[in-house]
């Protein structure tokens, strides 16, 4: 039912320079990377806020936030600058990689349980439903990256372990909460590595 | 003895004293007793005391005892029951069991032995001193469900220990929190039924279970009636708990519950940390501490839940912790359940599920449709992209069954509900829409209409409505039973139709037990086949006006007679037998000729057959000949609106019909506009045709046929409606004499006149050219000068209009009329010749007279010349004979009773010379005298307007008045009269009257006299001097005469000098010519002839 995710495909071949600078095979992938990121980062606080505003009070309040909210099988993105501008290109991508390949499959979650608890909220589970092809794309995007770069890449993790029927609606509130939260971090997140990526690479 | 004196005395004081059915106290008291007895032995001698019994079965009862701790070390013990079959029983404890014993009293004696020595104690006991207490319970079960908050208690009553049905009473306490709150006590009564029973118990707590510790005892007490010892309850049985919190990791209470709308609910959060807030929603909440580390808040009356349910989080210093709640409704009833099928394969079911229940996903309403007799059932599944108000469920049908009972269960978390609904299905048929509507022609009236309409009917009949339309017919709905069908395609015959007729069928169908109606299937066109043409064209035929041809009309067949498209027509005639076709005429033309004789005397039969492409009508037969009609007269008709109205009277010999023709008078030969065929029985017709014209003379012509041949009865002039004609007509003023005119008109042409003419009228009016009011004014604002003549004689064309005046200009004008109205007139200009006749008479006659009168004055002066000589022209003239101013007199006054040339005899003193002045010009040869200048009033304001009048002066005549003069007149005792004409003629007697009253203010004019009058005293003085003077002096003062008059334009001409006034008449002479006074003349005093007399009545003309 989203036909959105054809946009950012067109806008990446749009957008992709030809630079004779760098090698092409590089060069494409990080800017299909990059393009992707920076489009998914216009939509990730529309995401949250519409999520947030289906949940009822106190989420739905006005500026609320629950940074005390984590999710174990979930890495944070919050991350010292320094210790994140110190990793080496193939740690950071894989950090990356690694973290979209779990918000992809939290966001399935998440959309399940909002099929319950919301059934008849469209806009919210097309928004989530989107949300989580953007994040598998983006990370078939890093994933091109880290073949470029020639990085080992390693086999997909399963993020979420055993199938956690058991939860409460709260925390399946909370849940969904801490996924657009942290996809939204990690989002800015990629854009920044793809910039430093690009800034490195794509000339 | 003693102490079982004293246990019979305290066992009948306890009796005395005791409550009844009170076995607790009576119990109590008989231990205490014991006890107390048993002490005081035992601790006096150092023996066994205290023997208590007990029994928790009835069958066995345990007794102990106290004994000395100094000898109770070591010691043996050997309890005997006195009289007894049981042996003796060897024991070293201070207990010992037996039996039940009988309810008698027994004696135990009680044996120790030890190293100090031996003692025996003897006890009295009985079934009274017996206490039963119940022993501990067999738990089954204890479970608590997390989920509901609720306990289930399970155990045996172990009511196989008991010989006989006992009551039992149930003491159940639930405690909570650390210091152990009494959360419940629950009592509660069952009977044991001699075997072992499971009884149940269930509680469910305000709060959830997890949130704090909960603790449960039970006990409970037999009331077995046939013991007659002490019955207690038995010990408190603490409970344990199975089944534990679900997990760990839950901190609030209870988790994802459902709850209905209105519930009063307790949360609570169980953290090791301290919680801070709370909060239901968006609402702040206060905390009620459960235990050290829990704490609840306490929610009334819940309101309904958004979708994703109302969240209650608890917040900590570091952390939140939450659940939500889902408040909703139970399912309503499910209105208006409907079951009916389309097909008679599936049944359809549907409902609205009433209110919201505020639940979604899968805490939604589940809906089950069960059919009761053949037990099967059908769930709903939710579609949530369908979702509208109303709810269905298909149901397969089952063959063979047409009565369905079926029940829709509506269930969610909170509740249900269900509706029932008992349908025979046959009966509930709303067939599916018809498709593939299809037409075919079986003839030019029938068709056969296919349609197809899916389902299964072969077990009813179809009821079903086919809506035929047509621009010529419009809509005619027809229904028809047809035999359902398992195959789906239906065909059936229309018949009755038009041929060749565009035609627009669509189809609905119901059962024939009617339900519903399908929706109409879509439209089908189709166009009938041709048919024959069902009649001969309608025909006329006229002769040519040389009477060498006749013209065959016929008008087109409607379209119902049509029967299709007609190509062309065939006419024939001919005499009996031998028949000659002209050629075939095609469509468009509706008339031929047939070149026939009229003077032939041959009546030929005409005949017209319209053709179409399947063949040809029956023909329509004319004969070419009419029978004569002798008496025929011209009758005019006038029509009602657009339509003309024919009446005739009813005549048997009429066997075929009638026709009326009609065509424009005007119109030559043949003339036909049109004809319209009425049958034989009618006595009337009314004719209306679009293009009649009112103010159009049409001529109708009636026929009635007679044997096939048409006779024309009736020739009738009409109009649908009369109009004013639109032209004057044209006349023409044929003679004119003094007094009168003759005019002659034309006839107004037919078209211009618009209707019958009933008139004209005729106006003439007397005026100047150019004034004429005639025209331009409607006849009712005509003025009253202007004459008319209403003409009603149409045939009349002239008109003599006389009593005319002679030389006079008339305004003619002629205006005919019909019933429609007056028409425009045509207006003319006469003048009158002269009266030459009248004219000479007018001449004539006077012309007569004065002859005459010369004549005969001639003739009188001849006779009397001698005497005129003598008097007028004596030789020597005598002043006394003068009869001159005698004839003066008659022939001025004219009157015999005025007397004012009666002169008084002469007195020749009075008279003074006259001085010779030329005064003369204003005497004339007649005494008159005119006077060109009007005399003004005394009242100098009141200016006389009237100049013209010819004012005469009065000879002049000296009065002097002597006698009888009343001091009233004296003031005109001698006057100068002013007198017009008119005045002079005035019988005397009005002047007298008017004299009298005038004369007394002295308001008479008294030119000659100056008497200066003041006041009437002075007057009356004065009146007597001047009888004294009595004398006219006009020459006396001529100032005062100027002063007197100063208007007087004699005063003015003559001047002071002028003192001839009022002088006789006198040609020649310049005297005065004053006769002598006559004595004998009657009213001599003061007569009309006086100024006094004249000046007085001049006011009054």
């Amino acid at each position: 039912p989203v036909s959105q995710p054809a946009s950012p495909c067109l806008l990446t071949l749009l957008l992709t320079p030809f630079t004779l600078g760098a090698p092409i095979s590089l060069t494409d992938p990080i800017n299909q990377a990059y393009n992707l990121a920076l489009y998914m980062q216009k939509n990730t606080s529309v995401l949250l806020q519409t999520y947030l505003q289906y949940q009822g009070s106190p989420f739905s309040d006005p500026g609320f936030s629950a940074p005390e909210l984590q999710l174990s099988n979930l890495p944070p993105a919050a991350v010292p600058f320094m210790l994140w501008r110190g990793l080496g290109d193939g740690e950071r991508l894989l950090q990356a990689r690694g973290a979209f390949s779990a918000l992809a499959q939290h966001l399935q979650l998440v959309s399940d349980d909002q099929a319950d608890l919301n059934p008849s909220s469209s806009v919210l589970l097309s928004q989530l439903a989107a949300a989580r092809l953007r994040a598998q794309g983006l990370m078939g995007n890093i994933v091109s990256v880290m073949t470029a770069l020639g990085v080992s890449i390693p086999a997909e993790m399963d993020s979420l372990g055993p199938a956690p029927f058991g939860a409460s609606a709260f925390e399946r509130k909370c849940r969904g909460y801490v996924v657009t939260r942290e996809y939204g971090h990690w989002t800015d997140r990629a854009v920044r590595d793809m910039a430093l990526l690009k800034a490195k690479y794509v000339v | 003895m003693e102490v079982y004196f004293y246990l019979r005395l305290l066992l009948k004081r306890g009796e005395n004293k005791r409550m009844r059915n009170s076995s607790k106290f009576q119990w109590l008291s008989s231990v205490i007793f014991l006890y107390l007895v048993n002490q005081a032995h035992g601790q006096k001698r150092g023996v066994p005391h205290d023997l208590k019994c007990i029994t928790h079965n009835l069958k066995i009862w345990d007794c102990s005892w106290e004994a000395s701790y100094r000898i109770n070390h070591g010691t043996t013990y050997e309890v005997c029951i006195v009289n007894s079959s049981y042996s003796c029983i060897q024991t070293e404890k201070t207990h010992f069991e037996i039996p039940a014993l009988s309810l008698a009293d027994h004696e135990i004696k009680i044996s120790s032995t030890h190293v100090s020595g031996n003692s025996v104690t003897k006890f009295i006991l009985s079934e009274r001193n017996v206490s039963l207490v119940p022993a501990t319970l067999q738990i089954l079960n204890l479970t608590a469900d997390f989920s509901t908050s609720t306990l289930y208690l399970k155990w045996n009553d172990n009511g196989s220990a008991f010989p006989h049905h006992s009551n039992v009473i149930w003491e159940i306490i639930v405690l909570y929190k650390e210091d152990m709150e009494v959360a419940t006590v629950a009592t509660f009564n069952t009977t044991l039924m001699g075997k072992d029973s499971v009884h149940h118990w269930n509680w469910t707590s305000d709060i959830p279970l997890e949130c704090t510790a909960h603790h449960v005892k039970i006990r409970y007490y037999i009331d077995e009636l046939h013991f007659f010892g002490q019955k207690e309850w038995s010990e408190w049985i603490p409970l344990r708990i199975s089944g534990s919190p679900i997990k760990e990791s839950y901190e609030v209470f209870p988790r994802d519950k459902v709850v209905p709308v209105g519930s009063n609910m307790m949360f609570c959060c169980v953290v090791e940390e301290t919680v801070l807030t709370a909060q239901y929603g968006s609402e702040k909440c206060s905390l009620i501490p459960l235990d050290n580390k829990s704490v609840g808040i306490k929610i009334n009356n819940i309101t309904i839940s958004p979708s994703s349910g109302t969240n209650v989080v608890f917040t900590t210093r570091s952390n939140l912790y939450g659940t939500v709640v889902f408040a909703g409704y139970p399912p309503d009833i499910p209105k208006k359940l409907n079951c009916e099928t389309r097909d008679l394969k599936e049944i359809i079911c549907s409902w609205n599920p009433g209110r919201p229940t505020g639940l979604v996903g899968p805490r939604d309403t589940n809906y089950i449709l069960y059919e009761r007799f053949s037990g099967r059932n059908v769930t709903y599944k939710r579609d949530e992209e369908h979702m509208n108000e109303n709810h269905q469920l298909i149901f397969q049908m089952i063959s063979g069954q047409e009565r369905y009972n079926f029940t829709l269960k509506a269930s969610n978390p909170l509740g249900g509900s269900e509706a029932v609904i008992l349908v025979d299905i046959t009966q509930r048929v709303y067939p599916h829409t018809p498709s593939k509507l299809n037409v075919k022609g079986i003839n030019s009236t029938a068709i056969f209409l296919e349609w197809h309409l899916s389902g299964n009917f072969a077990n009813i009949n179809l009821f079903c409505e086919i809506e035929i339309n047509s621009a010529y017919s419009g809509q005619e709905l027809r229904n028809i039973t047809v035999k359902g069908l398992e195959t789906s395609s239906y065909h059936v015959s229309v018949d009755k139709l038009i041929p060749y007729t565009m035609y627009t069928f669509r189809v609905r169908c119901s059962s024939e037990k009617f339900w519903k109606w399908s929706k109409w299937s879509n439209e089908k066109q189709y166009l009938t086949m041709e048919g024959i043409p069902s009649k001969g064209p309608d025909i006329w035929r006229e002769w040519s006006a040389d009477g060498k041809s006749v013209i065959i009309y016929w008008k087109p067949l409607p379209f119902n007679e049509a029967n299709g498209k007609i190509l062309s027509y065939d006419v024939s005639y001919g005499l009996e037998e031998e028949t000659q076709y002209l050629s075939e005429i095609p469509d468009p033309h509706h008339k031929a000729e047939i070149k026939l004789d009229r003077n032939d005397y041959n009546d030929y039969i005409i005949s017209v057959v319209a053709k179409n492409s399947v063949g040809s009508s029956p023909p329509s037969k004319i004969t070419s000949l009419e029978i004569p009609n002798e008496d025929l007269k011209m009758e005019q008709v006038v029509g009602i609106g657009n339509g003309i109205l024919f009446h005739w009277n009813y005549d048997l010999n009429m066997t075929c019909d009638y026709v009326i023709k009609w065509c424009n008078s005007t119109r030559s030969e043949p003339c036909l506009i049109d004809w319209k065929k009425f049958p034989a029985n009618s006595t009337g017709a009314l004719i209306e045709y679009d293009n009649f014209q009112s103010g159009t003379r049409y001529n109708f012509f009636l026929y009635g046929c007679k044997n096939q041949k048409y006779q024309l009865l009736r020739s009738i002039v009409g109009y649908t409606e009369e109009l004013a004609p639109n032209v004057a007509p044209n006349f023409t003023v044929e003679d004119t004499s003094a007094d009168s005119i003759l005019v002659k008109w034309e006839d107004i042409p037919v078209e211009d006149l618009r209707g019958f003419l009933r008139g004209y009228l005729f106006y003439f009016e007397k005026g100047e050219k150019g004034t004429s009011k005639i025209q331009g004014l409607e006849s009712e604002t005509r003025r009253s000068d202007v004459k008319v003549k209403n003409i009603t004689d149409i045939t009349q064309k002239t008109l003599r209009i006389v009593d005319l005046q002679g030389k006079t200009g008339y305004h003619l004008l002629l205006q005919a009329y019909t019933d429609g109205g007056v028409g425009p007139g045509k207006a003319m200009y006469v003048v009158t010749k002269e009266n030459s006749e009248g004219l000479i008479i007018a001449i004539l006659i006077p012309v007569a007279v004065a002859i005459f009168v010369g004549v005969v004055t001639s003739i009188l002066c001849y006779r009397k010349r001698e005497w005129i000589k003598e008097t007028f022209y004596p030789d020597i003239p005598n002043p006394e004979n003068s009869k001159a101013l005698q004839f003066h007199k008659s022939v001025c006054e004219g009157s015999s009773a005025l007397k004012t040339l009666e002169m008084n005899p002469c007195t020749p003193n009075n008279v003074e010379v006259v001085e010779t002045r030329s005064a003369a010009p204003k005497i004339e040869e007649d005494t008159e005298i005119k006077s060109p200048v009007a005399v003004v009033p005394e009242e100098g304001s009141d200016a006389e307007p009237e100049n013209h009048v010819v004012v005469s002066y009065c000879p002049p005549i000296i009065e002097e008045e002597i006698a009888n003069a009343g001091g009233e007149e004296a003031g005109g005792s001698s006057q100068v009269i002013y007198i017009d004409i008119q005045s002079m003629y005035q019988p005397q007697a009005k002047p007298e009257e008017e004299l009298e009253n005038n004369s007394v203010g002295g308001a008479g004019y008294k030119p000659q006299m100056h008497l200066p009058v003041t006041s009437t005293v002075e007057n009356i003085i004065v009146a007597d001097d001047l009888e004294k003077t009595a004398g006219y002096r006009p020459q006396a003062n001529v100032n005062a005469w100027n002063l007197d008059s100063p208007d007087s334009p004699r005063s003015i001409d003559s001047n002071s000098e002028v003192v001839s006034f009022g002088s006789p008449c006198s040609i020649n002479s310049r005297q005065f010519l004053i006769p002598p006074k006559d004595e004998e003349s009657p009213k001599s005093s003061n007569g009309g002839w006086s100024f006094t007399n004249f000046f007085q009545n001049k006011p009054n003309d």
